[in-house]
């Protein structure tokens, strides 16, 4: 792609501050630095993933603090520096997209490019066109092309501009799967030739998986993990990331003892006498803690298995069982603590497994994750 | 006594009250030429206190209320500012019998305000040709009775065609004094009776001869469509009476030649 | 027919005029955010409410030599602006003036923020993204504000019988003209001018909804919603 654009990180440290000076209402308080690359916002809604992109844009303005794209300031309170979005250098792609209605796809794309002399211009858009592989709908309306395309037009039209920044508000969220596939495959091929930070904000997953090198975890406004993906989400610390991350069972317990020489500690689950090893950590006998596990990290048996290496495995009852799409949801009764597990509609025929029966559940000491509220 | 029957008691008191005032005296509704404005009012309040009666007016064109009463407009008396319009309501049967009367001859007059200096009263029509005078104000001769006898004694001045580019209508001889008034226009040809009223009492006026037109016969009538005809002949029987003329003599007002009248004994308006 | 062509004329003007003050009001209307903004939206609401023969007659004063508007044109012109066409102009202007700018408004606001905020990122000026994204999406508005513009001052009687002095061919608008026919007992004059205007309203009014219903119901279902 002509024209290669290398920018430094992104770094905001800001405050969005609603509501009078005596009853403050902190809609965001974040310091983040987002590298080149692909950066995953994270989190809940209303946690202030749309107003901090809105930020970084221009379109709204923080109460306090600064937002710098390597050296090149385009917000600062002290300074009395605020940037208007048209001189940021920043692309933005909503969630709706907002591809301009009367105008053909051409005529959106090459909106942004109206200071480029004509002739400069028309290269570029014929070469985005065909990167994004929408150049045979160039003359088509947005209302006359499909959602898939749309979205491709809007990253095109974004893009075009050269950007140094560029920030994602939930685009995929409208496709389904396969389009989703396509045009993460369409960006990070972008990313790999322009190396600019890349904020793209999802409660999706599976886009995680897809495309992201560091993710931010934000709640409530407030940053509540930075890192690998990994660390932040599949270790959540916090139990309204632990549920938007897909962990089904969130289990109330009370620490019993600890054994730091293995590393572990058991607890017993709220209201029963069902005791489970978890990972060590800060706590003490007598703490009440949080413990989440993903229905898919639980297995099922029809005998009491023997030589696993799990340390966890409590017998139950299947209290109900129901379809979700391609998987199965059993809940199993252990002595009054209910654990949700997945299974596959083969495994549901070749256990034969059916409400009432016996089963085993079997759970791995470090499928479990302490979370706080 | 609960709360509730006091309240209804004392309503039901206001109600039977208030139907016991009304019925003490009636309402009459009349419309009147816009000439009239002061002088009929002062001539309601006379009869006013003399009766037990109340009298709603409503001022505006004479033409207007033409097409309106022919349209079934609920007025008891109609007091026009010519003859014309009472004469075609007879006509057509809106007139209770006996009842179209004759009850003054309007004059008209130049009337500016004072404070331009036009000096009417020595320059007659002269003063319409001052160059300061750029807008004169009449009442639309097609359809307005002062306005017709305005155009007359124009053409008859000798000036109209000198001075016609400066006319403005008005749509009856109110509106052409409220052109005046607010300074829009710096002449009119206005009715005397409003020349003469407090309103405009200050202001240079000029009676113009009333041999420069065909003299402004106007006339009352009672409608058929009253309901109540003892209250409205009563009061169209007091404009025939002493005390009204004399009303209307203060504001410029002359007779018909078959019925002299004694001055007023009023104070002057 | 000199009181029809009259009208035209007058309705032409105005609709002229109030288009190229309305743009801009309604402008800011539609994106100002200063809290005293419910204030200029009575203002120009006021006609709707008002009798225009109160508006005539506040006219009629400021016109006068101690009005403002009069003093002014005399200073400029040496003469007066009652009974003068010009002078209809400026009544009709302000009769009309929500008539203009409320469907403008109305259109404005219901373009979708979102591609406000997109093309300012893109590197519009608020010019630029009034003039390519706005506009186009606004036509319906435009349209409305400028055919009820000059149905209105067409039909418009009391606020020309005030001001106007009833001069043929100045201000003998064709309302006034049905007037005076009718006030002559003319009925038939009357009735044969008052038939002409109505089927002119009528083509008129047809071709708003015509070309509304065919770019969808947008604007008439915002309008008037303030």
């Amino acid at each position: 792609m002509a024209g290669e654009v290398e920018s430094g990180a992104l770094t905001a440290l800001i405050r969005v501050q609603r509501g009078g000076a005596s009853q403050p209402v902190f809609v965001l308080d974040i310091s983040v630095a987002v590298p080149s690359g692909i950066t995953i916002l994270f989190g809940p809604s209303g946690s202030g993933k749309s107003t901090l992109l809105d930020c970084v844009a221009g379109l709204l303005r923080p109460t306090v603090g600064r937002i710098a794209v390597g050296d090149r300031v385009l917000f600062d309170s002290s300074g009395g520096v605020n940037l208007p979005p048209q001189q940021r250098r920043v692309a933005y792609v909503f969630q709706s997209l907002a591809l301009f209605p009367r105008m053909s796809v051409e005529e959106n794309v090459a909106y942004g490019l109206a200071d480029t002399p004509e002739a400069r211009r028309g290269e570029r858009v014929d070469l985005i066109l065909a990167a994004f592989r929408v150049a045979h709908l160039r003359s088509r309306k947005p209302g006359e092309i499909s959602g898939g395309e749309q979205q491709r037009v809007a990253l095109a039209r974004s893009l075009v501009t050269l950007p140094q920044v560029l920030l994602l508000d939930e685009p995929l969220s409208r496709l389904d799967a396969e389009l989703k596939a396509s045009i993460v495959e369409d960006l990070r091929a972008w990313n790999q030739t322009q190396r600019i930070p890349i904020l793209y904000v999802t409660h999706s997953r599976d886009e995680v998986d897809a495309l992201a090198q560091r993710v931010i975890a934000i709640e409530h406004g407030r940053v509540i993990g930075q890192g690998h993906p990994r660390e932040v989400l599949d270790a959540p610390r916090r139990t309204r990331l632990a549920l938007a991350a897909g962990f089904e069972n969130l289990l109330d317990a009370t620490v019993v003892s600890l054994r730091e020489a293995d590393g572990v500690m058991s607890a017993r689950l709220a209201e029963t006498a069902v005791e489970i090893e978890v990972p060590l950590s800060y706590a003490t006998p007598g703490d009440r803690v949080r413990i989440a596990v993903r229905a898919g990290d639980i297995m099922l048996a029809t005998q009491h298995p023997s030589g696993l290496s799990a340390r966890n495995v409590l017998e139950g009852q299947i209290e109900s069982m129901e379809h979700r799409g391609t998987l199965i949801a059993v809940h199993v009764n252990c002595r009054s603590a209910v654990l949700m597990s997945h299974v596959t509609p083969g495994a549901l025929r070749s256990l034969e497994l059916s409400t009432g029966k016996t089963v085993w559940v079997v759970l791995k000491t470090h499928s479990c994750h302490l979370v706080s509220d | 006594m609960t709360y509730i029957s006091k309240i209804l008691g004392v309503a039901a008191l206001l109600i039977m009250g208030s139907a016991v005032a009304r019925g003490q005296g009636a309402q009459i509704s009349v419309a009147a030429a816009a000439d009239l404005t002061f002088a009929l009012n002062e001539i309601a309040k006379e009869y006013e206190s003399q009766t037990h009666n109340k009298v709603k007016i409503v001022y505006g064109s004479s033409g207007n209320f033409f097409s309106q009463i022919q349209n079934g407009a609920p007025f008891d008396v109609f007091l026009s500012a010519d003859l014309e319009y009472p004469r075609k309501l007879q006509a057509a049967g809106l007139v209770e019998s006996g009842t179209l009367y004759r009850y003054a001859i309007g004059e008209i007059a130049l009337w500016c305000p004072a404070n331009l200096s036009l000096d009417l009263k020595n320059k007659h029509w002269n003063a319409l040709k001052d160059p300061r005078v750029q807008k004169i104000a009449m009442a639309n001769p097609a359809h307005a009775p002062y306005g017709r006898a305005a155009l007359e004694a124009l053409q008859k001045s000798g000036i109209y065609s000198q001075i016609q580019p400066k006319l403005v209508y008005g749509e009856n001889i109110s509106q052409a004094a409220q052109f005046v008034q607010s300074g829009n226009a710096q002449i009119g040809i206005v009715a005397l009776s409003l020349a003469l009223s407090p309103a405009m009492k200050s202001g240079e006026t000029w009676e113009i001869p009333g041999d420069m037109h065909e003299p402004i016969e106007q006339a009352v009538v009672v409608l058929k469509r009253t309901k109540d005809k003892p209250a409205a002949r009563s009061f169209f029987n007091f404009l025939k009476g002493d005390s009204a003329r004399g009303i209307l003599v203060d504001y410029g007002f002359t007779f018909p030649a078959h019925a002299p009248v004694a001055p007023s004994t009023r104070r002057e308006p | 027919m000199e009181a029809l062509f009259l009208s035209v004329r007058l309705a032409l003007c105005v609709s002229a005029i109030l288009f190229a003050i309305g743009m801009p009001l309604a402008y800011w209307l539609a994106y100002s955010r200063w809290r005293g903004k419910f204030l200029v939206e009575s203002v120009v609401a006021l006609p709707l409410v008002l009798p225009p023969t109160v508006l005539g007659f506040y006219l009629l004063v400021a016109m006068g030599p101690r009005g403002p508007l009069g003093k002014l044109w005399q200073a400029l012109f040496g003469h007066g602006l009652a009974f003068t066409f010009t002078g209809l102009i400026v009544a009709s202007v302000l009769y009309s003036l929500p008539f203009a700018v409320q469907p403008l408004v109305a259109s404005f606001e219901g373009v979708d923020r979102k591609l406000l905020d997109a093309s300012a990122v893109l590197g519009a000026s608020a010019l630029r993204t009034f003039r390519r994204v706005v506009l186009p999406m606004s036509i319906p508005g435009v349209l409305t504000a400028l055919v009820l513009s000059f149905a209105h001052t067409l039909g418009e009687f009391g606020v020309v019988l005030m001001v106007g002095g009833n001069l043929p061919g100045i201000t003998r608008t064709v309302s006034i003209d049905i007037y005076d026919h009718v006030q002559s007992l003319e009925y038939a004059d009357a009735n044969r001018m008052a038939v002409i205007l109505l089927v002119f309203s009528f083509a008129v009014l047809s071709v708003v909804y015509g070309v509304n219903r065919r770019v969808g119901r947008r604007v008439w279902a915002t309008w008037p919603a303030r």
